[in-house]
């Protein structure tokens, strides 16, 4: 254990010790380096809070993948845009 | 628009050059930009005046943007911008989120006790129709955005900063607060779907 917190690459240039909270942030705002989340990937094997935290996380974030995307553009507006381009800036 | 344009030094493209950049690197990002629209004016026409503004802008200054940078964080930055000088002068959204407040509540030791709202997995799975989405729209324009941003969009920290005009460090606690807010609202939805309060 004492060798996996030393190797712990969530410690920063102030050697202070993340806690889990901080490290799932960083993994969920898409921040984390793939050494981060290999590591936090090891530690959720044995922190119930952090698996549990970034599982309802993670389907909130797949949640808003499918529902929040809004769709297409209506379909006349790249036509708009094109036209009005010619006609201001020419 | 001198935001924008500052610290690129100019280009210089030909007209055939800009109509490159323009359809190649501009247009891909329409349907990312009319979303982002309409999550921050909650109106499908407000939505689409704003992108038509964007694309515009980003024609007109098409020169300060340099080929192979990020044109998708360019874009939502003009969009933005516009969104907060044209429109919001306009509407009469009141929006003021007390950001020492939320510094304050990122700063403290509070973080770390985990008050995450009794929202389960399970309980997800049920949300098929529009819960999401109203979530979603009723948060404060600031905490939409930033959840926008980076869970649909995947923008990073620093992508985040430039497009909002923020230091990192308020990205890190607007998002923090964002996702609270959001699983409140969605714990909402759960219970009067019928959800018992579960162990979370
Ligand atoms: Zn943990």
């Amino acid at each position: 254990m004492s060798q996996l917190s030393n190797s712990n690459p969530f410690i920063g240039p102030s050697g202070k010790k993340p806690t889990c909270m901080e490290m799932l942030q960083f993994i969920l705002d898409n921040d984390a380096s793939e050494e981060q989340k290999a590591y936090f990937k090891q530690h959720m094997d044995s922190c119930m809070p952090c698996f549990k935290s970034y599982e309802l996380d993670m389907s909130i974030r797949q949640l808003i993948k499918s529902k929040c995307c809004g769709g297409e553009a209506p379909e006349d507006l790249v036509d708009k845009i094109r036209e009005q381009i010619t006609q201001k800036l020419s | 628009m001198t935001e924008e344009t500052q610290d690129a030094p100019r280009q210089h493209y030909t007209d055939k050059e800009k109509d490159d950049v323009f359809n190649n690197e501009f247009l891909p990002h329409i349907n990312s930009m009319y979303n982002f629209g309409y999550r921050l004016t909650l109106d499908r026409d407000d939505a689409k005046d704003l992108v038509q503004d964007t694309y515009l802008k980003a024609y007109r200054f098409i020169e300060s943007f340099q080929k192979g940078t990020n044109a998708k964080a360019w874009l939502f930055r003009i969009l933005k911008n516009s969104f907060i000088n044209d429109y919001r002068k306009k509407s009469k959204e009141p929006n003021k989120v007390d950001y020492q407040e939320v510094e304050a509540f990122y700063n403290s030791d509070e973080v770390d006790r985990q008050i995450t709202p009794d929202l389960r997995v399970e309980s997800l799975k049920d949300m098929i129709g529009d819960e999401i989405s109203n979530a979603l729209n009723a948060l404060d324009v600031d905490f939409r955005t930033v959840i926008i941003l980076c869970d649909l969009e995947g923008f990073k920290y620093e992508e985040m900063a430039k497009i909002l005009d923020i230091p990192i460090g308020t990205v890190r606690s607007r998002l923090h607060r964002a996702r609270q807010l959001l699983k409140e609202k969605l714990s909402d939805y759960a219970k009067s779907m019928g959800y018992k309060n579960a162990d979370v």
